[in-house]
């Protein structure tokens, strides 16, 4: 059935093996992230983007929490990240100076505060909007984002529309990171004791859930407070990390972006949003670093654009049919879509070739491959929800257990 | 903290009766697009339960097509002394803009939509939402922004530029006079400072400032502009540029035809059949696939016509992204008037485009993207079903 | 007239029919009975196109009518008043009848909404007003009336008597019979079992989606298993 919900009730040594091992390997990572601070000092762009995934790891996994594992749909994630940066950050510039605490204590200070803020404002989201409907709730959420951009653009005692400058900067990557993994903990934990269940029922039956005295209102409204603490921590973070925030810097496009995580990681996979987060934070940014052989920024060209298009759109319809109309063997079937990716690929080299034949279109001079970006994301989720709108990971959850059974498979086939 | 917030909030409120009949008629004007854009996000609501996140970048993608129309007649940003339009070319726009937003509208629905037809809600939104992000950013890639280009005020016709103006409260004769006679003293002034400037060759900025006739020069321009002022404040005129009183009528006439055709014919009770159920519209013999083309294309037709006047009468600069805003605030209204409601659609046009100018008229220009989302929340919360009642009831 | 053979219908992976066969001739009155979730429903939907099965064939008049559209099976004759009516309750009587006749492009719509009218005068009398202020069973004959707008040559009615009062299941009942006097075929599911039986020609008894039982609806009446399963004994 589905993995995540299945109830351990282990030895103790099962019980606490595996969370000590969590916990010794969370704090092996995080203290490896503060230490590839040194080697990395020349490529202070590499750490910064390996540094603020983190932030993203967060926010996914939070967003997950609400979206995918009760079933609510909320798009408008970027305003708890957004109270939470600009509540501690105008704490910090009003009241750093004038106390005694170092600077981390101080920021672990402020994430607090601006887990608080957020939470506060995922009770005031949350709250009235329990009797609204999917489609009715993601607009809700999407526009309470919006006022609340709108509200601070025009604050002028946190900078409006210029932003906030905070002093001082307050770097740490290690907390960054420490953050997302009690984020995940959090929400995993949340999964897989008796208090996860009925967060699960809540999006897989709403009317049965309450019939059976689970308090659906209690749930949702649980899940938005807690979703949105993390969001506005992940904020408090990033405006001292970044020494300076502005409204635009958490623009719908933000939401956006972590949505797509969420829904491409798989909506109810906090594996699957840890992972999206990572893929479609750290692969844009690879690209956008990289380079042709003469030194300029990567280009797509013209052809290569449509030819992608065209090559794309075939392989979408030629793997739905594989996926809706084939019903034998599933070795077979993973054999047919592999072989239709591997058409795809052929069509976009032909499709390249014929477009290039075409001369406007040789002599475009194409596009850098940072200004396809958001266009590039936008088609990945549009293709996703085609081929594959469980996500990638569907229900699937990553487990020490699942990975012990990796190796432990084999001795089975032996015997 | 709360006080600043308190202060500075109601610091810019301002209300000032004389110009309230002039932004009454702007919210009209402007909800007229509302209510054409709604339209569309309404009819694919009823057929679809989906909300058409692409719309409002179908919107944009008509109102660009109306720009390359102009530019294909020669009027171009750098196109000098060019003769005005003909209403020929107005319509050719018109159609321009109707056709590609139509087929638009078709190919995201059979490409994006419909295969998501057996799958949940969320997913369809989802995949309306990549669309609607494909199109802003895809088009950032092909079409020019960088300035916005408009289109040309010189597309107007000779006969459809200038404006009707309505005097409600004319001004005191009085005051006019004054006023006139005041222009004459500021005129006289001015004259003497510059006879006596060129007699002596001296500038101006290097006199005293208690200089006497600079003073005149500063006293009666001062006297000019408060009674300008003061007769401003006291009358009452409202302005309407032909054009947009020429879109206005087109709109009027635009709806009036859907109306015709969603009640009074046989496609009309197709549409309406499928939004009820879709099983049910099927055993009466409808084409459930072709009716929901026919609503998508009617629906983007519409919006075309909205993005093709608002760019051709109220001259918006347009980018990739200027459809998003126009698109929330016309889904706004749909949901206002009753999602799925037709004449809903255009109540909650006009709704929206008089809170709009409303909340300029009171001083809080700044303000006025968010009333959309105010207004929004405030009637999921306490109307969900919309001012004129939704043909969908959510029930449990 | 109709031949149904081996049908197979899956909802995702629970099956619904399982290898299904049977048969309408032409001016019959065949009946389907079960319990509830035995299938019947999904057996008229299959038949008007609203299902797709995974395997197996439906005939109507010699021609294969599997994978047709279910607008294109209107079109070919075959009309259904479906489970729970489905009327429009968006528009008006008048309008639903309309819709009833959509596939039809002749210029007889008119009178024969006359004609339709004159055997059902309730629903005259409605004629304007919103479909869904209707009653329970003026909603039901509204449902026939749409479903017969359209002159089909077999007409599918399910579950016909649901949640109507007794005299009003005797009326529909009447009609039943009086339709197929006049000769419009009509392939039956109901719940109903002793009504079913009673004006059917021909019945099969469906059960978790297998064809348990079929013949002559006087001999399932006097059947043992039927009685003690479906007539109470």
């Amino acid at each position: 059935m589905n993995p995540a919900v299945e109830i351990q009730k282990p030895s103790l040594l099962k019980f606490w093996g595996s969370r000590v091992i969590s916990a010794i390997a969370a704090i092996a990572f995080c203290a490896g992230i503060q230490s590839l601070g040194g080697p990395l000092a020349d490529n202070e762009f590499l750490y910064r983007i390996i540094v603020l995934s983190g932030l993203y790891v967060t926010l996914a996994v939070s967003l997950n929490l609400i979206n995918g594992i009760t079933g609510q749909f909320s798009i408008g994630h970027a305003a708890f990240y957004q109270v939470g940066a600009y509540t501690a950050g105008y704490l910090t510039v009003r009241m750093f100076s004038t106390q005694q605490i170092g600077e981390v204590p101080w920021l672990i200070l402020m994430c607090l505060v601006g887990a608080a803020a957020a939470a506060i404002t995922g009770l005031i989201v949350g709250l009235p909007s329990l009797r609204l409907k999917g489609d009715y709730l993601a607009i809700v959420t999407l526009g309470f984002g919006e006022i609340i951009r709108i509200i601070a653009i025009n604050i002028d005692e946190v900078g409006g529309a210029y932003g906030l400058s905070i002093v001082p900067k307050i770097q740490s990557p290690w907390l960054i990171w420490a953050l997302a993994i009690l984020c995940i903990a959090v929400c995993r934990n949340l999964l897989k004791t008796a208090h996860g269940l009925p967060f699960l029922a809540v999006r897989e039956d709403e009317v049965a859930s309450s019939a059976m005295g689970v308090s659906t209102t209690k749930i949702k409204v649980t899940a938005f407070v807690i979703g949105s603490s993390f969001a506005g921590a992940a904020g408090a973070l990033l405006a001292h990390y970044e020494a300076f925030i502005t409204p635009d810097m958490f623009k719908m496009e933000v939401s956006f972006i972590v949505l797509t995580m969420v829904v491409i990681g798989g909506t109810g996979s906090i594996t699957g949003s840890t992972v999206a987060a990572l893929a479609l934070f750290l692969l844009p940014e690879w690209l956008r670093g990289l380079k042709e052989a003469n030194g300029d920024a990567l280009v797509v060209s013209a052809p290569q654009l449509l030819g992608a298009t065209l090559a794309i759109i075939a392989y979408i319809a030629l793997a739905r049919r594989v996926r809706d109309h084939y019903h034998g063997k599933p070795i077979q079937k993973a054999g047919f879509q592999f072989g239709v990716a591997a058409a795809s690929l052929v069509l976009f080299f032909l499709f390249k070739a014929v477009f290039a034949q075409i001369g406007g279109l040789a002599g475009h001079e194409g596009w850098e491959i940072n200004s396809l970006r958001m266009a590039i994301f936008a088609a990945v989720l549009i293709v996703i929800m085609l081929l594959r709108p469980q996500g990638v990971f569907g229900h699937h959850e990553f487990s020490w257990a699942w990975l012990k059974s990796l190796f432990v498979k084999k001795k089975q086939e032996a015997s | 903290m709360i006080d600043l917030v308190t202060s500075g909030a109601l610091a810019g409120l301002s209300l000032d009766p004389s110009t309230l009949p002039q932004q009454l008629v702007n919210g009209l004007l402007i909800g007229a697009i509302y209510a054409l854009i709604a339209l569309g996000y309404t009819m694919v609501y009823g057929v679809l339960r989906l909300i058409n996140f692409a719309h409002g970048e179908v919107f944009m993608l008509g109102a660009y097509a109306a720009l390359f129309v102009s530019y294909g007649f020669g009027y171009t940003a750098d196109a000098g002394d060019i003769a005005g339009g003909t209403w020929t070319l107005l319509a050719i726009m018109l159609l321009v803009s109707m056709i590609s937003c139509a087929i638009v509208g078709a190919v995201i629905e059979f490409f994006a939509y419909r295969p998501m037809r057996n799958q949940t809600r969320i997913a369809a939104l989802i995949t309306a939402i990549g669309v609607s992000l494909l199109i802003q950013y895809g088009g950032q890639l092909f079409l020019p922004a960088q300035p916005p280009p408009s289109i040309s005020e010189k597309v107007l016709p000779a006969d459809i530029r200038g404006s009707y103006d309505f005097n409600l409260i004319s001004p005191d004769p009085q005051l006019e006079s004054d006023l006139a006679a005041a222009k004459t003293a500021a005129d006289a002034a001015d004259s003497e400072l510059e006879k006596m400037l060129t007699d002596t060759g001296q500038r101006e900025f290097d006199l005293e400032p208690e200089h006497p006739l600079r003073a005149a020069k500063f006293e009666t321009i001062g006297e000019v502009r408060s009674l300008s002022a003061e007769i401003e404040n006291s009358s009452v005129s409202v302005t309407v540029p032909r054009g947009q009183a020429v879109m206005f009528g087109t709109v009027v006439l635009l709806m009036t035809l859907l109306w015709w055709l969603v009640m009074h014919t046989r496609t009309g009770r197709a549409m309406r059949a499928a939004s009820h159920d879709f099983d049910s519209a099927s055993l009466m013999g409808i084409n459930v696939n072709r009716v929901v083309t026919i609503t998508f294309i009617i629906g983007s037709a519409l919006a075309g016509a909205g993005a093709m006047m608002n760019a051709t009468f109220l001259r918006t600069p347009l980018t990739p992204f200027f459809g998003f805003m126009p698109g929330v605030k016309a889904f706004v209204a749909a949901v206002l008037g009753g999602i799925g409601n037709i004449p809903g659609a255009v109540l909650g046009g006009f709704v929206m485009g008089l809170a709009e100018t409303l909340v300029v008229w009171a001083g809080y220009g700044q303000y006025k993207d968010a009333v959309a989302f105010v207004i929004l929340i405030v009637i999921l919360l306490f109307r969900p079903g919309g001012l004129l009642g939704s043909s969908k009831v959510e029930k449990v | 007239m109709l031949q149904v053979n081996g049908l197979n219908v899956f909802y995702g992976a629970i099956q619904a029919l399982n290898d299904v066969t049977l048969e309408v001739q032409e001016g019959e009155v065949v009946s389907i009975i079960g319990s509830n979730g035995a299938g019947k429903s999904t057996l008229l939907r299959s038949i008007s196109g609203l299902n797709r099965p995974r395997t197996g064939e439906i005939k109507f008049l010699d021609e294969t009518i599997v994978g047709v559209s279910a607008d294109k099976i209107v079109d070919k004759g075959i009309s259904q008043s479906p489970e729970g009516r489905r009327i429009f309750t968006n528009m008006t009587v008048r309008e639903n009848l309309q819709l009833g006749a959509f596939s039809r492009k002749d210029n007889e719509i008119e009178s024969d909404l006359e004609k339709v009218m004159d055997r059902f005068p309730r629903v005259r009398e409605r004629l304007k007003q919103s479909a869904g202020t209707l009653s329970g069973g003026e909603q039901q004959m509204l449902a026939i009336c749409r479903a017969l707008m359209s002159n089909p040559k077999l007409l599918l009615l399910d579950e016909p008597s649901m949640g109507l009062a007794p005299n009003l299941v005797t009326e529909i009942f009447s009609i039943i019979k009086e339709l197929n006097d006049e000769g419009t075929t009509i392939l039956l599911v109901e719940q109903n079992a002793h009504r079913a039986l009673e004006v059917a020609h021909r019945a099969y008894v469906l059960e978790t989606g297998k064809v348990v039982l079929s013949g002559d609806g006087s001999d399932l009446l006097e059947d043992d298993r039927v009685k003690e399963y479906y007539l109470g004994g």
